[in-house]
């Protein structure tokens, strides 16, 4: 059963920069390290802002066209909105003892999984190595990734 | 002497006496000139001083003199306000200030500012606008306009504070001295995250449950009954490895479990077990790693060194507690 354990892996791609977007992939991440799973994630597009430095404490919650959302989208398009839910679901995940989205990644990276951003994405987005937290192991291309990926179980949020 | 000679001297006396004479004459003329100049000027003179007089008069009712002193003073306020480096930064400055100024008092910008200011006037007649209609508002050309014209400004003003900005960066020989000053100087605490924790060596501190405070909300243990899996030397075991009842646990049944995990237990991985141990007994949860990391004081890292695969779930085992239930 151990060596079953031993030989998983997982790649998880984080596509999306929003807050109830950006914890499942960490927590999927999380939890494999938890279970003795081999895991890494890749950051791409709006996802990279969650390893971005001036925006991972910023990250919000997409209301509009949400429809679990429980707010008619017309609401939820108003200015202020998005930043109020995230303020109540950081609330929220406070109350339940959830680590924030920077903790989250210090825990990643000090279980042992691997963060990497999309190559491509950077360039699109203007983003610098420095502008990246330094948990970031390294800026790869899709190529890479898969590369990295071999024998691995792909999971895309 | 013979007569010839004293007939020249006489001569030449006489000679100089005809100058004199002609001096004399253009002398007199010129005093007569004068004299006729005198009483010609008296009266335009008399004039003159009268006019000036009520001039004067004029001007001080008008409060030119007033104004005057009101001047003076404000150059003596100027003077002691400011340092002769001042006025040098001034002269150096006075060609830009000319040229907005000239710029500023160009006809067509002196007529939107005439305008401008006619409408602050009634500004008490203004009626309140709100966040409509502002929205509102904005539908008109000439806000819209306006509001271009404002926001070039701005763009202007902020290059401007920009270019100030960089030319108070720091030079090329400080920024050497800081990066010295960094080398030599004794080290800075690194960001959070950066810093890897020393290698667990130390023994970790434990810390009682009871100070930890509940378990997360989303850790709480399963009430399922638990089914026997395998029995072991006497000991029931579930199909996840764990025992089937904490209480039966002992250290030589935690030493078993630990060789067959692969971990062979010293004085830190047994702190960590007996910690969860203690945190399952009072809180009849099984402590997950953020629990165990908040525990014992170890880092997240440290915790993965000395329980390389699945930590809190290897530790569970050797505590012979249940499987550790919640995401984090």
């Amino acid at each position: 059963m151990e060596t079953a354990i031993n030989k998983r892996k997982v790649a998880i791609i984080c596509s999306h920069g929003g807050l109830d977007e950006v914890y499942p992939a960490l927590i999927l991440g999380n939890a494999a390290r938890q279970s003795g799973i081999d895991a890494f994630v890749f950051f791409t597009f709006w996802g990279l802002d969650a390893i971005t430095t001036s925006k991972v404490d910023h990250l919000h919650v997409n209301l509009a066209g949400n429809a679990a959302s429980g707010m008619p989208t017309i609401l939820g398009g108003l200015p202020g909105m998005e930043t109020l839910a995230a303020s109540m679901m950081k609330k929220q995940m406070t109350e339940l003892d959830l680590p924030t989205v920077k903790e989250m990644l210090q825990i990643l990276d000090e279980s042992g999984a691997e963060l990497y951003a999309c190559e491509l994405a950077m360039k699109m987005f203007k983003r610098t190595r420095e502008d990246l937290l330094p948990q970031v192991k390294d800026v790869i291309t899709a190529g890479d990734f898969y590369d990295l990926a071999e024998g691995a179980q792909i999971i895309f949020t | 002497m013979d007569t010839t000679d004293t007939n020249k001297a006489i001569a030449q006396v006489l000679a100089r006496l005809d100058a004199i004479d002609a001096r004399l004459d253009q002398i007199v003329d010129r005093q007569k000139k004068s004299d006729e100049l005198f009483s010609e000027m008296t009266p335009i003179l008399r004039d003159v001083m009268g006019t000036a007089t009520t001039r004067l008069d004029e001007l001080d009712k008008k409060g030119y003199f007033a104004f005057g002193r009101e001047a003076l003073g404000i150059a003596d306020r100027v003077i002691t306000g400011f340092a002769p480096e001042d006025v040098r930064q001034l002269g150096d400055a006075v060609v830009g200030i000319l040229q907005t100024v000239r710029a500023l008092t160009q006809p067509n910008v002196l007529e939107i500012a005439s305008q401008a200011s006619e409408v602050l006037e009634k500004s008490d007649q203004a009626e309140p606008l709100g966040l409509l209609g502002m929205v509102r508002a904005t539908r008109d050309d000439d806000v819209q306009k306006g509001m271009a014209v404002m926001m070039d400004v701005m763009r202007h003003v902020g290059r401007a504070a920009r270019a100030v900005r960089d030319e108070h960066r720091p030079s090329a020989a400080d920024e050497k001295k800081a990066k010295l000053a960094g080398v030599l100087g004794p080290r800075k605490k690194k960001a959070l995250g950066v810093e890897r924790q020393l290698p667990p060596s130390v023994a970790p501190r434990a810390v009682a449950p009871a100070n930890l405070g509940p378990p997360p909300a989303c850790a709480v243990p399963s009430s399922k009954p638990r089914e026997v899996a395998a029995v072991i030397d006497g000991v029931a075991f579930g199909a996840d490895g764990h025992l089937v009842d904490p209480k039966v646990w002992t250290e030589e049944i935690a030493v078993k479990v630990a060789a067959v995990q692969g971990v062979e237990l010293d004085e830190a991985r047994w702190a960590v077990v007996r910690f969860a141990r203690a945190d399952f007994v009072a809180t009849n949860a099984s402590p997950n790693i953020r629990r165990i990391t908040q525990g014992t004081s170890l880092a997240t890292k440290d915790l993965y060194t000395l329980f390389p695969k699945a930590p809190a779930r290897t530790i569970a085992r050797i505590a012979g507690i249940p499987k550790p239930a919640g995401c984090i």
